[in-house]
């Protein structure tokens, strides 16, 4: 037994692990990306992290499941489309009853719930989408349901009388507001129809951004006068590019 | 092409629903839903549900509804349904739908402890006779009850009817619709001499103003309110302002331009406060008022309509039950009845509430003078948090749509108004503000009062299926009137019952101390329906008295009973309903009956089938009969007369009343049903057609009267969506008393021309000075009614006000509702809607299961404080449709002693965790 | 027969206090989310292994998840540091990889591999480094920190049974059936014995550890029964034992096979302050045979 064999029998191995821890990892992190996107529309409960924030902090330790009182949360199972083992809601089965102490986010150890959410109603666990051409109220049908089930209605869904061209029955149909709407779901648990007609999805897959460079004018602003008449006072000093307007081109 | 059945339906759906708003197809849609539609086959009907009246179309196919929809031409709806109308189609498959006749047995006998075993009907009529004629004989003919319905059918109505008054010569018949409408038949009646509203719908849209009184229209009459809601976005429409009065913020106020919270009863002060206003500014329509109204007033000291005595009350309630008999005056009533606060008035006229006399202008100026905007704001502002300006503002503005005489208005009111301690008197006083401004009568213009079932209007009141009613407005009591039906069902002189019977309540107070003791219940459930149920539910089970439920599903009322009959459900049956703009709409059987049910019809036919007049038509027992003609407590034998008439001894009443000669030419099968079944008719077997002769004969009452109905064929031809009475010459009629539209009017402009009370001595405020009675023929009456404070009102034990009433989603006691599952999961539970402020005082919140307590009985509810019903602080909301959370337990039976109609909407009762 | 069964229960006593321990936490966690358990009202172990809470106030946490969740860059709340906290000082006394006989369930089903392995015979075939496990164990926390999430959680099998068991969901249990057929068939020892990278962070918390196998030298007879049982033999070098009086190793997992196996008595469980560790042998001193 020479030294070198040791040697060589130790440099093989630190290449078998190598190998080994290789191979192993890509896979493994094959396995974890699939599982990290694995389903866009699943809802988390209330104070749930970003996404990816949420994943990473997670423990799947179930006390959020535990500690709701409607069995409304569960623990995807492995094999399902949500991230093993994490806890997520489907409304048309159970949704959430926003219970005021939020008892699943207290329950959280991790944070993965951000324990800083006051009031239920300002979780955003989704947003609710309506599909005009199902939903019996666009229909001209009073129904409701989901407006008046609303646990935030009136902030959340609103109903909005609509003429209907050909009687003299108005619509009223439910408008869903996200700036309000928690993702609760009850609307999509009460919804009637039989594929519900309003849904409710995680709201980065529903919501789109304005742009940070153009603020919408919201009505209590706008003046109905017709505003100042008078022309703004400028500061001809201060006019960008003047100097070289006027500076002569000789 | 290969689709699955699922398929073909959800296309044909999507199919009707599209054509009803008008949203193309593609063509291979279109192919796709034709080819989904094959061999269905399409009828008219009428939704099953509320007082609205929404036509439908439904699609049957190898007798199973296969789908529903919106009928585009019916005028009331034009397409649409609410949500529940959306599942007219679906209320029938429930799982456990009644299917064969149910006996309480044990060893082969009635056992009253026993439990339901499935009879045959034949046994189940044996007993059902036995029953009966074991208590004719012990209790004479009051001792049997019907407790009817709304919900009756037109024949179904008729039948019941006349089995009861004709047959067994028993008044005591009262339907459920006696919670419902009384208030208001009571109003229409005093006031114009007949009944039902003199508008109808399309007053919406001929109206700028619209009130309501107690009437939370956007849940309990859904489509009415999208034609106002409607009438309000109209760009082309005139300044719209809809006006919710109300106890609590309900959804109506979403569209309310104006909201008036008040206190429970303060509507009463209110409208004086109004009719106060009017005179101050001199905004009478003099001419209107002085050609065609007269002032009148009546008692105010009429009790609370419970019990007199209190042998039968729990020990919590006798300190309100001794209320009956004598009542210390708050000052605020005082006031109005111009005596001193803290004065303690005897009941003295519980016995004679409705009597009346006309008084001066002037007297009715001095009785309204009490009701100023200052006492008013005081007595009525029902929002702690709502500041007094805030409120006097309001009133004033309420009072200004009144008197504006550009402004069209309208009052609508329901239950607020009729379940109230002084329900005929505030429909009284709806009108009274009407006839005052002249806004009665005329095309968007006018109080109208709506109805919550089905056939409330065209079958119980129309029909007269109350212990005090004949058909069309007629009443037992009346000498001519009973000789008037006696001609038409062709009976002996004095075979009528010139006793009121029963009304719904006192049928139950009846069953608890004995006085009836065979009850039969059809169409509805008033076990669960009636207040104050634990009485009763114990003086069904408890006291030897039999009880009969016919019924589709184990509704509560089936529970307690001791023989459930199977029914048939709407639309396996034969029909006509009248909605409340007085339309008769019709439908034919579509499918038939599951299992060994059977309609109503036919139930009350087989069972006329087991009495010969022989048996029932002796002299017989009526305790407390007085009447002209009649021996004291006693009916006269008739069976020498009838034999006169050529009835043998041994015809049986089902030959007598129904399957008579004239009836038995009316024959089955019959054209007009094109491809339709009647199970009616073919089990019965004898060729004739039941619906339509019943029908047929009982439009005899009505024409000439004011209440013509067109011939049975009518309803049912193709292009007829229901026809508004009275139709005369083949046209219906749109606005009642007005000239222009009413052919009953001989005056040139307006005559209020109902009959009935029109002869009236005359008085001050007080008393009748005159008793020398005066004609006021064509002329409507304006009532001065003064504010009555609750009889029950929260105290340091029962420290909240409980009010009842409805969800959009279910109807009634939720028997039918509750059996579809979406509208189940949507709403599955009623809950005890609370100001979160009170939750919070009692360490209560939302979702939290609570006790419901009051002095009659305890309920478990959960609380919710951000429902749709937004409460005042002091005020507590339960829906009555379910059965779990039996908030019928709670409330109080007081009546309006005049219409005898209860209160839902008011008792005391505290709130704690469970 | 009756002594027969008592001699058996006898000779199994640590492996049926074991799989008491085992499954009575197991049922503690299912009793409290599905029976409602308490004392004094307070729910008895809500949660599970990755995190739970006794009697509703006493947090407790997988310290290596949380080393995994920090590796992401992500700092949780205070609680579960408390509750790692307390769940390591646990460990620390009692000994590391306690864990992976006392409590975790994988262990349930890697010796039923073990024991199917036995009446297959099967014969060892691939072999592979015990070490890996500290691989495994690096990778662990680079994935953690490359991917975001942590990386051993998202496929612990052993979250997923205990989840799967308490939860009652669905597809888990087939991965460790994977695990059995591997073990068996595969790599004898393979999952705990090899690759699960908890195991090999308890193994160096096990360092420490108070309660130890301790050895006595002198009864030994070196008859290897206790080799044969144990599920990590190379923990069991008996020199490195006798001189330091205890099996040192953090790798032993406490699990007493080899204190039943031992017919002499040689093997006990002691607590670490008491064993009195044998001086160095004398070099020339006769080995025994």
């Amino acid at each position: 037994m020479s030294t070198y064999t040791g040697r060589r029998e130790f440099l093989k191995r630190m290449a078998q692990g190598a190998g080994v821890a290789t191979t192993g990892g890509l896979l493994w992190s094959f396995l974890l990306g699939q599982q990290r996107h694995a389903r866009a529309n699943m809802l988390r409960p209330p104070g749930a992290l970003n996404e990816p924030d949420f994943a990473a902090t997670c423990i799947k330790c179930g006390q959020c499941v535990q500690a709701c009182p409607y069995g409304t949360l569960s623990l995807s199972p492995s094999g399902a489309e949500v991230p093993i083992g994490t806890p997520s809601f489907s409304p048309r089965d159970v949704p959430c009853y926003m219970c005021v102490d939020i008892p699943c986010m207290q329950a959280c150890p991790t944070g993965a719930l951000e324990h800083d959410l006051e009031r239920i109603e300002d979780a955003r666990m989704g947003v609710a989408t309506i599909d005009h051409e199902s939903c019996l109220s666009w229909q001209g049908l009073r129904c409701e349901i989901c407006y008046r089930e609303c646990p935030v209605r009136n902030d959340a869904i609103t109903v909005e009388n609509r003429p209907r061209r050909t009687s003299g029955h108005a619509l009223f149909v439910p408008v869903v507001h996200a700036s309000h709407c928690t993702g609760c779901g009850i609307c999509e648990y009460v919804c009637p129809t039989e594929v519900a007609a309003i849904h409710v999805l995680p709201p980065e897959l529903v919501q789109g951004k304005i742009g940070d460079h153009y603020l919408l004018s919201n009505d209590a602003e706008v003046d109905a006068d017709g505003g100042p008449s008078a022309s703004p006072a400028g500061d001809h000093d201060a006019v960008p590019g003047l100097e070289y307007l006027n500076e002569g081109e000789r | 092409m290969s689709i699955t059945r699922r398929d073909f339906m959800r296309d044909a759906v999507a199919a009707a629903t599209a054509a009803a708003v008008g949203v193309p197809l593609t063509s291979a849609e279109q192919a796709l839903a034709k080819e989904a539609e094959s061999g269905w086959r399409w009828d008219k009907g009428v939704c099953r549900f509320c007082g609205v009246g929404c036509g439908i179309q439904i699609a049957t196919k190898e007798g199973r509804i296969v789908a529903t929809k919106g009928d585009p031409d019916a005028p009331v709806n034009r397409g649409l349904n609410c949500v529940k109308g959306y599942f007219n189609g679906r209320i029938m498959y429930g799982e456990d739908r009644l299917t064969e006749p149910l006996m309480r047995m044990k060893d082969g006998r009635f056992d009253k402890k026993a439990d339901f075993v499935p009879v045959s009907w034949d046994r189940a009529f044996d007993e059902m006779e036995r029953q009966a004629k074991k208590v004719l004989d012990e209790k004479g003919p009051t001792g049997l009850a019907i407790m009817g319905s709304g919900q009756y059918t037109v024949p179904e109505g008729y039948a019941a009817v006349k089995l009861m008054k004709a047959g067994f010569r028993s008044n005591t018949i009262d339907p459920n619709a006696r919670h419902c409408m009384a208030s208001a038949v009571v109003g229409f009646m005093q006031v114009f001499g007949i009944d039902e509203p003199a508008g109808n719908y399309d007053d919406i849209e001929e109206a700028d103003t619209f009130v309501l009184w107690g009437a939370n229209m956007a849940e309990c009459h859904p489509i009415l309110w999208s034609r106002i809601a409607n009438r309000r976005i109209s760009s082309d429409a005139a300044d719209v302002k809809i006006v919710n009065i109300t106890t609590f913020t309900n959804m109506s106020s979403d569209l309310a331009d104006l909201e008036l919270v008040i206190k429970p009863s303060a509507d009463l002060a209110i409208q004086n406060y109004i009719a106060r206003e009017i005179i101050a500014r001199d905004a009478v329509d003099k001419e209107f008022v002085e050609s065609h109204c007269v002032f009148a007033t009546g008692p105010y000291d009429i009790g609370y309509g419970m019990r007199a005595d209190s042998s039968f009350a729990y020990d919590a309630e006798k300190d309100i039950q001794a209320k009956e008999l004598e009542v210390k005056l708050d000052r605020f009533e005082a006031a109005g009845q111009r005596r001193e606060p803290g004065e303690v008035v005897k009941q003295t006229n519980r016995g004679s509430a409705g009597k009346h006399w006309t008084i001066s202008f002037e007297d009715f100026k001095k009785a309204v003078e009490p009701y100023t905007l200052e006492f008013v704001t005081e007595l009525a502002k029902g929002d702690p948090e709502e500041t007094v300006e805030s409120f006097r503002e309001k009133l004033e503005a309420l009072a200004d749509f009144y008197i504006n005489r550009d402004r069209n208005l309208v009052s609508f009111w329901t239950m607020g108004f009729n379940q109230h301690q002084r329900g005929s008197w505030v429909n009284e006083q709806a009108y009274m503000n009407h006839l005052l401004v002249g806004k009665q009568a005329r095309p968007g213009n006018g109080a109208f009062s709506l109805t919550g079932q089905p056939s409330a209007c065209g079958t119980a009141r129309e029909v007269g299926t109350f212990g005090h009613r004949l058909p069309s407005d007629m009443v037992v009591a009346n000498p001519a009137h009973r000789a008037k039906s006696e001609k038409i069902w062709k009976l002996p002189s004095k075979a009528i019952n010139p006793k009121p019977g029963s009304h719904i309540n006192k049928i139950m107070r009846d069953l608890e101390d004995g006085t009836v003791k065979f009850a039969w219940v059809q169409v509805n459930n008033p076990f669960q329906a009636t207040a104050n149920a634990n009485h009763w539910i114990t003086a069904a089970r408890e006291m030897d008295n039999f009880i009969v439920c016919s019924d589709v599903y184990p509704s509560v009322s089936a529970k307690v009973a001791d023989l459930i009959l199977p029914a048939a459900m709407i639309f396996e049956k034969w029909g006509l309903y009248g909605n409340a703009e007085r339309r008769t709409q019709a439908w034919r059987e579509q499918v038939p009956p599951p299992g060994d049910a059977r309609s109503d019809v036919w139930q009350m036919l087989e069972f006329a089938k087991r009495f010969t007049i022989d048996e029932v038509w002796g002299e017989q027992k009526v305790p407390g009969l007085k009447a002209e003609g009649y021996e004291d407590g006693k009916l006269p034998d008739i069976r020498q007369a009838a034999r006169e008439m050529g009835y043998k001894p041994d015809s049986t009443l089902y030959e007598v009343l129904f399957a008579n000669d004239a009836n038995r030419k009316v024959k089955w099968p019959d054209p007009v049903a094109k491809d339709h079944e009647n199970h009616t008719a073919a089990l019965l077997g004898d060729g004739w057609f039941p619906e339509k002769a019943l029908f047929d004969e009982y439009t005899q009452f009505g024409r000439g009267h004011g209440h013509d109905l067109a011939d049975f064929d009518v309803y049912y031809r193709d292009d007829v969506r229901g026809l508004r009475w009275p139709v005369v010459d083949g046209k219906e009629t749109q606005w009642r008393f007005n000239a222009k539209y009413d052919p009953y009017v001989k005056a040139p402009d307006f005559e209020f021309y109902g009959k009935a009370l029109k002869a009236l001595p005359q008085g001050d405020l007080d008393k009748v000075t005159n008793p020398e009675k005066s004609g006021l023929a064509g002329k409507a009456k304006i009532f001065f009614r003064p504010y009555a404070a609750p009889v029950e009102q929260p105290d340091e034990n029962f420290d909240l006000w409980l009010s009842t009433g409805r969800v959009l989603e279910h109807w009634h006691t939720g028997t039918m509702t509750r059996r579809v599952p979406q509208l189940h999961r949507a709403v599955p539970t009623a809950q005890a809607f609370v100001h979160p402020d009170d939750a919070a005082a009692r360490n209560l919140k939302r979702n939290d299961v609570v006790w419901l307590e009051s002095r009659r009985g305890k309920i478990k509810a959960v609380l919710e404080t951000h429902g749709r019903n937004r409460m005042v602080r002091g005020m507590v909301f339960v829906p009555f449709f379910d059965e779990g959370v039996f908030v019928n337990k709670l409330t109080l039976d007081a009546t309006c002693p005049l219409s005898k109609e209860t209160d839902f909407k008011k008792c005391a009762v505290k709130v704690y965790k469970a | 027969m009756a002594s027969s069964v008592g001699s058996w229960a006898r000779r199994n006593r640590y492996l049926l206090a074991r799989r008491c321990v085992q499954l009575g936490v197991l049922l503690a966690f299912y009793g409290t989310l599905h029976w409602g358990w308490s004392v004094f009202g307070e729910p008895l172990l809500a949660g599970n292994l990755s995190g739970s809470t006794l009697l509703g106030t006493i947090p407790l946490a997988d310290p290596f998840a949380l080393l995994q969740i920090l590796m992401t860059g992500h700092v949780p709340l205070l609680e579960i540091f408390v509750g790692a906290a307390i769940v390591l000082g646990v460990y620390g006394l009692v000994g590391g990889r306690s864990f992976c006989a006392w409590v975790c369930p994988v262990n349930i089903v890697t010796d039923a591999g073990e024991g199917l392995r036995q009446r297959l015979q099967v014969k060892s075939g691939f072999r592979l480094p015990r070490h890996i496990r500290y691989v495994v164990f690096g990778l662990s926390l680079l994935l953690s920190a490359l991917l975001g999430v942590a990386a051993f959680e998202w496929v612990s099998p052993i979250g997923i049974l205990h989840r799967e068991v308490i939860y009652g969901i669905g597809f888990g249990l087939a991965m460790l059936v994977g695990i059995l057929i591997f073990d068996a068939t595969v790599l004898r020892h393979g999952w705990c014995g090899h690759l699960c990278p908890l195991g090999a962070f308890w193994a160096q918390v096990g360092r420490v550890a108070q309660v130890r196998v301790a050895f006595v030298e002198a009864s030994c007879t070196e008859c290897g029964d206790c080799l044969k049982v144990c599920p990590e033999p190379q923990v069991l070098n008996l020199k490195a034992a006798a001189r330091a009086g205890m099996v040192r190793s953090g790798e032993c997992t406490n699990c007493a096979r080899c204190i039943a196996a031992c017919p002499e008595g040689s093997l006990a469980f002691a607590l670490r302050a008491r064993i009195r560790s044998v001086p160095p042998i004398r070099p020339g001193a006769a080995a025994p045979p």
